[in-house]
């Protein structure tokens, strides 16, 4: 409505058409928006995009002389003006603008517009919401009686222009029924309307503020608005959708809501707690904003494709919730209207870019969570966990000085072989001689063969007996292996040595050898140890969830192709990378770590050699006398497998001296010792839930500008370091460049959008519709507010405060501030005049009315009946819903509704299933979490009335509404009057009350006819139970029921 | 505001003025479809000045959506090169190191499957059909068979999302949704967008509301699931113990206190908030009738074939749809899943076909025969198409095909899409395409097209841009323009 507002400002404010003033047409209201929308995709901010090397999106640019030696604009000349000769070309003509195929032609009244701005100087100004907030002049007004608040005496001044009164002050009854729904999403109880009735002083009616903003009601309510904004699910949404683990964050959203905590702290926490100094495990759960949005779990999804979708889920959430911006225009090229630049995308994209993760929730981990995560511990878990670290910690470290002392306490030897040096037996061995009935033998007896049995259907491929490094080997063709039928569960306390030969017949940019890491139907399945080819070297890894989770190294160079390789891989159990070595040709490899974060247990699979199904395989390799080992090979030992392999291995001193201490008694002791101070520890952990959320990984992939924005075309020239957008606030060299950095950007008091965003977004819940019409654009495409004053009035008090110690970023106080305004207290009625000329009541000439949203409705009904199961927090909730919605939808496993009181909670409890959202909630605009949403509808359609008729929640909560009823009014009329009340808070008026009353009377004696029929729909064969819940539901749709006003 | 004003206000912009006025004609958005199911106002036009934009060939949409990707070798475009290389890996010149799933793209050798199923030119068109199909073949004479449809998305969401939506990632608006804001209503008491989804396929790819959403459109405009069993539409159904006289008589009771609501408070939003639940008492009794099948004959069911007895088959849904149609629905969307086949393609496709095609065929015939295809588009096809290599093991009689995006068929039917021919050509693999090549976008623009709508022009504004269906792209397949 910006257009219909402006005119009417300008008529009713200005005192006549803005187009007769001597200033021209507004820029910013009238101007700006229409070059916006038919010039700036070609002639705006978009370089790449732009036309003629013409920029009107800025008076140095329409001033400019362009390549033809005209100039788009000459202050005060239409004639001598290049736009104006365009614009009034006939649109068939090629030079005519905007160009015809762009299909969005000027009418003739934009085109006077345009000319007359050019007439009166073609004046540019700053786009209003990119300038900060000050503090507007207190307007002078008649009525200063009516002024509660200065933000009255703004409304009053617009209304007083039109000649126009405010509305008197709403009844003590609709005036408790709107600030208790704005505040708290439930009406007061006919107990609290009578009690305000009788004085409703102002003291009385800041008293009942205070209560209600204190009551953890108001943080339920207030949740919603954020829930909608961090797309917050109980699922992952995407293909199977499986539930995901998320409620902790509405936990902490919740907590944050009812401790009223400062909304400068809550934009730290949310976009930052993890990098706060001492971060608590609350401070991290806050992060989790930022890891609830959709992801796939879906099998042959391409891992980089969904990180950068998570990344840019990020980016627009983070743009559409704090700045109100749409920024993901320039995630594929400059945005064509705002300032906001393909790098700087790409700069907010590095600051949220910055953990290691892939993007993908394997399919083959349900109900973990995608690293990073935080372990959600009580304070008692906190505690003991210190104390196993500490154990752990003294355990390793005498460990360590006892090893220190064994190798100073070692004496070289002239012996070549002590009894120590030995080579242990292989637990297993393969030597690859035969391949019969589709196995090949362990030469240790009584240990399982090796077999091809395939264990999938698709399976592909073949292994076969060809030359060895000794006698025979086994070759693969990338697409067949083996399995190790008797090698399986190596946990990640539990030390494990391979030894093989291997030949390379190609550099195998990735390649299985051995592993235990399992099915792939994505990358991120792998669970587990696995030793691999990467671009044709040798990588070790022990993986609880890649990468996030995982300890791994690789060969630094690459492996020699066509000759046999002898490779000793040991892991010593220690979680850690220097736990896991190399051997090639029986000497230490040369290694880079590749991570070193194993944070959780591994997958434990049946080891599988040379192919993985859906992932790659040893193509045109070989492999030959493979043994496994449940210890440790010291790196002696590794030398001598080698030497027992026929190589010519030189033993030093030093290795003797290593393997020395490692086999110290005491030694062994404190290495024990320690694994079991790590185990105990890990089985302390384990058990408990993790959550994802933020942490930034040295590992984290660097981040570069994507071409078109395509996750498979970065631009290696272009790195991209963090940054923010220069044309809302340069950031402060000061600043870390990080979320932190970011945060405190964002917190800049000379910040022009934070403060406006969040006080428009208040302004809404308690006005139900908000000053600026678009919460999700304020930028050059948004709507204009309906009173800039109004806006920067209450951003600059909310951001700076009132003095007091607690006054900044105060949203209860704020809240307070709107809920006690005489604005808002008008009665919502008014003249046929004010309708029609206000319609919209964007001059808040009259109270607000407002439809209740779906969990308010549900909350209502409910409430009313006395059955509503009031409990702060916890898991989510399984209200009924309809039979077979998941099944039919061929969803995973079904809707198992939850009984009792569980199934009677409030709304914001709502099991959120994004491909299936409850039906009941979605038909009064619930949306579906899929994306962040900064503003709901409010439509009106049949499905609605159908829902309060018959959902099944709002038929049980009639018939406890027509059971209380029964028991606290005599007679059918006083108890029908009592369900309204109860519903409605209001008594009903003598023709709503006949209405009803006849209808449940009619049908009170048809049911005393029929008891079968009151039983049947109602459980009982009270005729008069039956009428009284069938009422009530008509009562459920009624006007009265549906609307605050 | 005076009237210069507000003229002023007006014609600087269409689609803010129009919310505008709605509301301040005391209707609101949701009010939109209403005041055409009433017959009352003329239908306030969305954005695009005037819709339809030129003179429509179609009315209305029958669209039979086969999800989880149908593989065209088997079905619609006969690959005779490939039974000569059956078993040979695909060569390199072919995929041109196009992208792979991540299920099929680690195969070491990824070896050419020729289709089991024969084809044989259906005499009247010219055209080969699958043995697999063969009651689609006795309606060659209207089916405009695309070969050379193609899209972007490689796995199932994002594909089925794009091909339901114009766009792969969640929260636009769906087709239907699109055709109900753009065009309206066509009737006094059904919804404008029905979903029908087979309970007979065998549910290997989940569907998602989003593919019926109305994104950031008004959720009027989102489409109506009908199911089979009590509850076509959910909460339709009163519960056991209220008659209709009962209804009715809280229906009545709700006017007596709207209309004294409205008296008061003098909001007009009551009255549209009223008319809309005289709407759903009206469904009430109108789905049921749509749904009932009442008067249909033997030889109809026959026609259908033998699961359309039962409601909630693919058949069953087929028929519906003709009900639906002749009752002034303008969109019908059916989701018949199943044909994912990574493995076992042989049996499972030949399944699939048993299952759709007499129905499928009895749709476009059945409406021939009432004078309704003329102005029916009917459309079929799935996601994406299938690989011209075998994933996963291939046997002598048994092979499996992956996700397919470069190439891929469908067809229409009626509707104003020329009948009997064929339009575009993939390569000797059905990998690429080689001539006539129909993105997603291309006949989301031609659907407009032929039911009037310059896809260009129907557009809504969200987050300070002018959305379409085609997003920027969309080009109308001229060709098959009848």
């Amino acid at each position: 409505m910006p257009f219909v507002r402006h005119a009417l400002f300008a008529i009713t404010l200005l005192g006549g058409p803005a187009l007769a003033s001597s200033d021209g047409p507004d820029y910013g209201r009238e101007v700006r928006p229409l070059l916006a929308d038919r010039c700036f995709a070609c002639h705006g901010p978009d370089e790449a995009q732009r036309k003629a090397g013409l920029r009107l999106d800025r008076e140095d640019g329409s001033r400019a002389e362009l390549a033809s030696g005209e100039r788009a604009i000459v202050p005060n000349s239409r004639d001598r003006s290049e736009l104006a000769r365009r614009i009034l070309m006939p649109s068939d003509h090629d030079e005519s603008m905007p160009p015809a195929e762009f299909k969005r032609p000027l009418t003739s009244a934009e085109r006077q517009l345009l000319l007359a701005w050019i007439d009166a100087g073609a004046k540019y100004q700053p786009h209003w919401s990119f300038v900060a907030p000050e503090k507007p002049a207190p307007p002078v007004v008649a009525d200063t009686a009516w002024v509660r608040d200065p933000l009255d005496a703004i409304v009053l001044s617009n209304l007083e222009a039109c000649g126009w009164r405010p509305e008197p002050a709403a009844d003590p009854t609709t005036l408790l029924r709107r600030a208790s729904l704005a505040l708290t999403g439930l009406p007061p109880t006919p107990e609290e309307v009578e009690a305000f009735r009788a004085d409703h002083s102002d003291a009385a009616y800041e008293a009942r503020i205070d209560a209600l903003l204190a009551s953890p009601r108001a943080a339920e309510h207030m949740a919603t608005t954020w829930l909608d904004l961090a797309r917050y699910a109980d699922t992952h949404g995407y293909q199977t959708d499986n539930p995901s683990f998320s409620w902790p964050w509405r936990d902490w959203l919740l907590e944050s809501l009812r401790s009223n905590q400062p909304y400068d702290q809550f934009v730290v926490d949310v976009l930052a707690g993890d990098l706060k100094p001492g971060a608590t495990i609350a401070d991290r759960v806050a992060t989790g904003f930022q890891r609830l949005h959709r992801m796939t779990e879906e099998g042959g999804s391409i891992a980089e494709e969904f990180r950068q979708e998570g990344i840019a889920d990020r980016v627009g959430t983070f743009g559409t919730a704090f700045l109100g911006l749409t920024l993901d225009c320039a995630r594929c090229h400059d945005h064509k209207y705002d300032p906001v630049s393909m790098r700087e995308y790409y700069g907010l994209a590095a600051m949220f870019g910055g953990i290691d993760e892939n993007g993908l929730k394997p399919y083959s981990l349900p109900g973990d969570a995608p690293p990073p995560f935080v372990r959600l511990q009580t304070p008692e878990q906190e505690a003991r966990t210190r104390e196993l670290e500490r154990q752990e910690a003294a355990r390793r470290a005498e460990w360590s000085t006892l090893r220190a002392a064994a190798l100073a306490r070692f004496v070289p030897t002239t012996a070549t072989t002590t009894r120590d040096d030995t080579t242990p037996a292989p637990d297993d061995a393969y030597s690859f001689e035969a391949l019969a009935d589709d196995a090949t033998p362990n030469a240790v007896p009584g240990r399982k063969s090796a077999s091809i049995d395939r264990r999938r259907p698709e399976q592909l491929g073949a292994v076969r007996l060809g030359e060895g490094a000794r006698g025979k080997g086994m070759h693969f063709d990338g697409d067949g292996g083996l399995w190790l039928e008797g090698v399986s569960g190596i946990g990640r306390h539990d030390a494990v040595s391979f030894a093989l030969w291997i030949r390379l017949g190609e550099r195998n940019a990735q390649a299985a050898l051995v592993q235990a890491s399992g099915f792939y139907t994505q990358d991120a399945d792998a669970s587990g140890i696995e030793l691999e080819l990467e671009d044709g070297r040798l990588r070790w890894s022990a993986i609880h969830y890649w990468p996030g989770s995982a300890a791994s190294i690789r060969t630094r160079d690459a492996l020699p192709l066509g000759r046999w390789v002898h490779v000793v891989a040991t892991y010593d159990g220690s979680s850690r990378a220097a736990g896991l070595r190399l051997h090639l040709d029986g000497r230490p490899a040369v290694v880079d770590t590749v991570r070193d974060a194993l944070d959780g247990p591994l997958a434990s699979h049946t080891l599988e050699v040379g192919s993985r199904s859906r992932g790659v395989g040893f193509r045109s390799g070989a492999m030959d006398e493979l043994r496994a080992w449940r210890s440790a090979l010291t790196p002696l030992q590794a030398r001598l497998v080698a030497r027992d392999d026929g190589l010519e291995v030189e033993l030093d001193d030093e290795t003797r001296g290593e393997h020395a201490a490692d086999h110290d008694a005491v030694v062994v002791v404190a290495r024990q010792a320690w694994r079991d101070a790590q185990r105990a520890l890990a089985a302390h952990l384990d058990p408990i839930p993790r959550f994802a959320c933020m942490a930034d990984s040295p590992w984290a992939r660097s981040t570069h500008v994507l071409r078109r924005g395509a996750y498979d075309q970065p631009d290696l020239a272009r790195p991209v370091e963090p940054g923010a957008l220069d044309a809302v606030l340069p950031f402060d060299p000061d600043l870390p460049r990080n979320r932190m950095g970011l945060a405190r950007w964002l917190l800049d008091p000379r910040h022009p959008l934070t403060a406006r965003v969040q006080v428009d977004r208040l302004w809404t819940q308690v006005f139900g519709a908000g000053l600026v019409e678009t919460p999700e654009n304020f930028g050059l495409q948004g709507a204009t507010p309906t009173d800039a004053r109004l806006l920067d009035l209450l951003a600059h008090d909310y951001a700076r405060g009132d003095g007091s110690a607690d006054g900044a970023w105060n949203t209860r106080k704020l809240l307070k501030r709107l809920v006690m305004s005489s604005t808002f207290r008008q009665d919502s009625r008014c003249s046929p005049e004010k309708r029609d000329r206000d319609a919209m009541n964007t001059l808040w000439s009259r109270g607000p009315a407002t439809r209740l949203t779906a969990e308010m409705l549900r909350d209502q009904a409910l409430h009313a009946g006395g059955i509503l199961h009031e409990v702060f927090g916890g898991p989510s909730a399984k209200p009924w819903q309809p039979e077979g919605l998941w099944h039919e939808a061929g969803q995973v496993g079904n809707y198992v509704p939850d009984m009792g009181p569980n199934s009677r909670r409030r709304g914001v409890y709502t099991f959120r299933k994004r491909t299936a959202p409850p039906p009941n909630m979605s038909a009064f605009d619930a949306g579906t979490r899929e994306a962040c949403v900064a503003r709901r509808g409010a439509t009106n359609t049949p499905l609605q009335a159908l829902v309060a008729w018959n959902d099944r929640v709002h038929i049980e909560a009639a018939r406890a509404t027509a059971k209380r009823a029964q028991s606290e009014a005599v007679g059918l009329e006083a108890r029908v009057a009592r369900m309204h009340a109860l519903v409605c808070t209001r008594e009903p008026s003598p023709e709503e009350l006949a209405a009803l009353v006849q209808l449940a009377a009619d049908a009170t004696r048809r049911y005393a006819a029929a008891p079968e029929d009151a039983r049947r729909f109602c459980g009982s064969e009270d005729a008069e139970l039956a009428a009284l819940t069938l009422a009530c539901g008509t009562i459920h749709a009624s006007d009265g029921a549906l609307m605050s006003r | 505001m005076n009237d210069h004003g507000r003229q002023d206000a007006l014609a600087r912009s269409v689609e803010l003025d129009r919310r505008a006025l709605l509301r301040g004609a005391g209707l609101g958005l949701g009010a939109l479809a209403l005041s055409e199911v009433l017959g009352a106002a003329p239908r306030a036009t969305p954005e695009a000045t005037a819709v339809p934009h030129f003179a429509p060939k179609a009315k209305r949409v029958i669209y039979l959506f086969q999800a989880g990707g149908p593989s065209q070798i088997e079905t619609f475009d006969p690959k005779p090169r490939l039974r000569e290389l059956h078993g040979q890996p695909l060569p390199d010149s072919v995929r041109r190191g196009q992208r792979l799933t991540g299920m099929s793209g680690n195969q070491a050798v990824l070896p050419i499957a020729a289709s089991f199923a024969k084809f044989a030119v259906e005499p009247s068109t010219g055209v080969e059909w699958s043995e697999l199909l063969p009651h689609t073949a006795k309606i060659a004479k209207h089916a405009c068979l695309l070969r050379a449809m193609h899209t972007e998305a490689i796995n199932h969401d994002p594909a089925i999302t794009f091909l339901c939506s114009g766009a792969q990632i969640a929260g636009r608006p769906s087709l239907g949704s699109w055709l109900s804001y753009g065009l309206g209503s066509m009737n006094r008491d059904l919804p404008t967008f029905v979903v029908l989804v087979s309970k007979d396929a065998s549910r290997d790819q989940p569907l998602y509301s989003r593919l019926w959403g109305a994104g950031f459109l008004p959720s009027e405009h989102q489409g109506t699931r009908f199911r089979s069993g009590k509850d076509a539409v959910l909460f339709l159904a009163d519960p056991d113990g209220v008659s209709r006289d009962d209804r009715r008589a809280t229906l009545d009771a709700l006017r007596r206190m709207s209309r004294d609501a409205a008296e008061r408070q003098g909001d007009p939003e009551i009255d549209a908030r009223l008319a809309q639940a005289e709407l759903a008492f009206r469904m009430q009794t109108s789905v049921p009738e749509a749904t009932g099948f009442a008067g249909e004959t033997d030889a109809d069911f026959e026609r259908y074939g033998p699961g359309s007895r039962e409601p909630g088959t693919y058949a069953a849904n087929c028929l519906l749809a003709r009900r639906l149609v002749e009752r002034g629905v303008r969109f019908v969307q059916l989701f018949h899943q199943g044909w994912d086949q990574h493995a076992n393609l042989p049996g499972g496709i030949a399944h699939q076909c048993k299952q759709t095609d007499q129905a499928s065929a009895a749709l476009v015939a059945d409406l021939a025969e009432r004078g309704l295809l003329e102005d029916t588009l009917v459309v079929w096809g799935g996601e994406f198409g299938r690989t011209a290599y075998c994933q996963g093991r291939m046997t002598e009689s048994d092979y499996g095909r992956d996700h397919h995006p470069r190439c891929f068929s469908m067809w229409l039917a009626g509707g104003g899409a020329k009948g009997g021919i064929v339009h575009g050509a993939t390569d000797d693999f059905s990998y690429n395409v080689a001539e006539g090549g129909v993105h997603v976008h291309d006949l989301h623009a031609t659907m407009l097209h032929l039911l009037g709508i310059d896809h260009e022009r129907l557009t809504w504004s969200f987050q300070g841009r002018h959305y379409r269906l085609t997003d920027v792209h969309g080009k109308v397949a001229r060709e098959i323009l009848a």
